[in-house]
């Protein structure tokens, strides 16, 4: 049997706050956060988004940099979250740490702005900037050395496959540690493109009601520190949780929509439980993917109906608090469901009133206090690229 | 109307990039989605884009696109009453 | 067990989807050289490609043309590599989106996320597999290929496919002319083989590769591990080497694959590192006749793995104009801006 690969380090930024503590508290509050937005420039007002309450020059400020340096949205918000991250695991280069990057809309927001003065030769250094790879090079400053790093896009789900492999590459002997999640700011052009999809909700969205019509954009990001248990233990650091299994799949339906037996959703859940060894009897909560929108949340109910059956274990989206950060939610709710599992609290699902007519399922309503022992959390992707992952409270080897 | 259904059906192709039809290949009174042309939903917002864009109707929901795009007979008769352009 | 390339399919500015580039290849001739297309119509239906941009159809194309449709949908993965993704349509969204915010079409939207490519592949071909796409810069492909082995040693697959796919527009190759990526004129591959001067010149590519432990009669060769690098020391990179080779029992590496592309300070840590790593084998290059892009490292395993099944390395890909004959072994060296750096070993069957 491989070795466990526990959790180490967490850090979070997204429209409820910074840092791990604001988030719990704001959970536990119930706390509201979307709204209209203050830095995205668009003429879309009427949408309401889950936006990070600081600005660029706030975040430069709090993060201690140069208000002139270059640097785009994604990667401050990322260097955010994986600075708290580094502190609370207190990891350092001795160990052999690999940085795994979940991010979409990389440098856009910026290159939105900027796109005419590029052709001019005006603010061209933000064209070296716009890629994906770009802000994880930036972000990966902050610590001392990364053996390894990459990023992963695979839209809605690229933060829980940096988790994925973030652990295979600790089952490989490749790296003893990994510093995994994702990042995404909120841009024009994916809240024009969500809108071109017409599945952006106008009020506070409401995941797995009856009526519902879409789902509110987020922004934020979220990094874990993963690592072999003997390192962590040699090493005398605080062992949060275990990551005791996961699974990435494809529904290979369709682009946008789902599959009417939503077969990666399914086959999400059921091999991460495998993986986990883990009865379906034995999850304590699941952190659903949850976005909103009438497809997935019908689509995720039918996939839990499937997996679980009649036992279905107590589940919410945590969408409605944040919005959806797409790149960044795997890594935001892989967070919140560690939060969930290390306090003993499943968050609520709020704005719910009226379950969808087909599957009649009723997710958790007001914030529930309970020990847990094994969470689960969703994400889907466009095009089908569907990931599930479980965390367990550790039990020492 | 005839005008329209023609107009419709050219406005059709092109947007939803049918190399190999041609207005003549495609029955007005037949429906869009399912067999027929073998749409999809992001045809349908395709249809919903091709419309404000054109005829400056704006729909709100996509499921309001279901009932407008059954044919191209049913979505020129919609655009007539509808059209602020 | 060993992982084999079985089959590898490229679509990029020589002829498509063959090996012509091996005994008779197309010399570029401009700064910006486009895919030379192949009859699409072949691998994908009209109805189907209706809403695609070029990349996407290079995607499936080269996929197509790697994976047999039987064993299409029992693929254990399906990882791409992508620098910038379908930037075509990125592009025609933002533009439009530029002029105004009302009414614009959502297929441009639907294909500018990276992922469209390798799960458009899975939803070709019903393949419910882990599906996964990389974006980071010059070792996308790398990455995807790294992260393939690491499911091989996990004992998860049997069978995996991994592209490495980017297009460049018009628009893209103007931008970064302003950063300068590209030389005021065409590369050669005298510049190639000996560079004076900053700058390089756009290629476009669609690389499939079909890796399998039970392969068929007459596969590429063995793919023996692919390691991936941050600003490594020289004496990792070493060390990696002589792990390698003694993992595989390997005592002499024939030839290295290099990515020179007339960029002067790219090209001389590419000699640099092929000195110190392997000071005794042919170099070989392949960027003269294909171009440069994010993911255009994995032509370079493409044209390793395609020299180890000829038995041959031809006098045009190599540094010193001169010919190896029967190469065994093959180590390819990719590195991105001397920070992302990537070895892969191969080894002929």
């Amino acid at each position: 049997m491989t070795e466990k690969i526990v959790v180490t380090g967490y850090g979070i930024i997204s429209s409820i706050g910074a840092g791990v503590e604001k988030t719990r508290e704001a959970l536990l509050k119930e706390e509201k956060s979307i709204g209209r937005v203050a830095h995205l420039n668009t003429c879309h007002t009427d949408i309401p988004c889950g936006e990070v309450k600081e600005s660029d020059d706030e975040l430069k400020k709090a993060l201690g940099i140069a208000s002139d340096q270059i640097i785009t949205r994604t990667p401050l918000l990322a260097m955010m979250a994986m600075k708290e991250a580094i502190s609370t695991s207190r990891l350092t280069d001795q160990i052999s740490t690999a940085f795994i990057n979940g991010t979409t809309v990389g440098g856009m927001e910026k290159s939105e702005k900027y796109y005419y003065d590029f052709f001019e030769g005006k603010h061209t250094e933000y064209i070296s900037a716009h890629d994906c790879g770009a802000g994880t090079e930036l972000v990966s400053h902050l610590f001392g050395h990364f053996d390894l790093m990459t990023t992963i896009s695979t839209a809605c789900s690229s933060a829980a496959n940096s988790v994925i492999l973030g652990a295979d590459l600790i089952k490989t002997g490749r790296v003893d540690a990994a510093i995994v999640g994702g990042t995404e700011s909120l841009s024009k052009f994916h809240l024009n493109g969500f809108n071109s999809l017409m599945i952006l909700e106008h009020q506070p969205c409401r995941p797995f009601e009856k009526s519902n019509q879409g789902l509110n954009l987020g922004e934020g990001a979220g990094y874990i520190v993963i690592e072999r248990e003997s390192v962590a233990k040699a090493r005398g650091a605080n062992i949060i949780c275990e990551l005791s299994g996961y699974a990435n799949t494809c529904d290979a339906f369709h682009q946008t929509a789902t599959s009417e037996t939503s077969e990666g959703a399914y086959r999400a859940m059921t091999n991460a439980l495998l993986n986990a060894h883990l009865k379906t009897n034995e999850i304590d909560y699941i952190n659903a993917h949850g976005t909103g929108t009438s497809d997935n949340d019908l689509h995720e109910s039918i996939a839990l109906k499937r997996v679980f059956g009649e036992n279905i274990p107590p589940f919410s989206s945590t969408k409605a608090f944040t919005g959806h950060t797409t790149s960044a939610a795997g890594a935001v709710e892989s967070v919140i469901s560690i939060l969930a599992l290390q306090y003993g609290f499943i968050p609520a699902n709020l704005g719910f009133s009226e379950p969808i007519e087909a599957t009649g399922l009723i997710p958790v309503q007001k914030t529930l206090h309970r020990t847990l022992n094994h969470v689960m959390t969703n994400s889907f992707g466009f095009g089908g690229n569907d990931s599930s992952c479980i965390f367990s409270k550790y039990q020492p080897s | 109307m005839d005008a329209l259904v023609q107009e419709l059906k050219e406005k059709v192709i092109q947007a939803l990039n049918l190399e190999d039809v041609t207005p003549d290949d495609i029955d007005a009174n037949a429906p869009l989605f399912g067999e027929g042309l073998g749409l999809d939903s992001i045809d349908a917002l395709e249809l919903i884009v091709l419309m404000e864009r054109n005829y400056g109707i704006k729909l709100k929901n996509a499921n309001e696109g279901k009932d407008i795009f059954k044919s191209i007979q049913v979505m020129a008769d919609y655009i007539s009453k509808n059209r602020t352009k | 067990m060993s992982i084999y390339i079985d089959k590898a399919a490229q679509i990029s500015i020589q002829q498509p989807l063959c090996n012509e580039w091996f005994s008779n290849p197309s010399m570029p001739t401009d700064r910006l050289c486009k895919f030379v297309r192949p009859d699409f119509k072949q691998y994908i239906s009209a109805a189907i490609s209706r809403r695609m941009g070029t990349a996407l159809k290079c995607t499936l194309s080269s996929a197509s043309a790697c994976v047999s449709e039987e064993k299409r949908s029992n693929l254990d993965g399906i990882l791409t590599g992508t620098g910038l993704g379908s930037i075509e349509n990125t592009e025609n969204f933002l533009l439009a989106m530029l002029e105004g915010e009302e009414g614009l079409s959502p297929s441009n939207f639907m294909q500018s996320t990276h992922n469209t490519l390798g799960s458009q592949v899975a939803i070709a071909f019903k393949c419910h597999g882990y599906n996964i796409t990389y974006a980071h810069r010059g070792t996308s492909f790398d990455s995807a290929l790294m992260n393939a082995v690491v499911k091989f040693q996990l004992n998860e697959y049997k069978t995996a496919l991994v592209n490495g796919v980017d297009e460049m527009t018009e628009k893209y190759f103007q931008l970064f002319d302003h950063i300068g990526f590209w030389k005021d004129r065409n590369v050669t591959i005298e510049d190639v083989r000996n560079a004076t001067s900053p700058g390089t010149f756009a290629g476009e590519n669609s690389v499939s590769l079909l890796l399998t432990t039970q392969p068929s009669e007459q596969p590429l060769c063995e793919l023996c591990d692919t390691q991936l690098f941050y600003r490594p020391s020289d004496e990792q990179l070493k060390t990696c080497v002589e792990k390698l080779c003694h993992a595989f029992n390997i005592n002499r590496i024939d030839a290295i694959v290099i990515g020179n592309n007339g960029d002067k300070e790219n090209d001389a840590e590419y000699r640099r590192l092929a000195q110190l790593l392997t000071p005794d084998a042919k170099q070989i290059i392949y960027k003269h006749l294909f171009g440069e892009s994010f993911t255009m490292s994995g032509l370079g395993i493409y044209v390793a793995a395609t020299c180890l099944k000829e038995k041959r390395v031809p006098a045009h890909i190599t540094m010193d104009n001169e010919a190896l004959e029967n190469p065994q072994t093959i180590l390819v060296l990719n590195h991105f801006k001397q920070l992302d750096y990537s070895i892969t070993l191969l080894k002929s069957c």
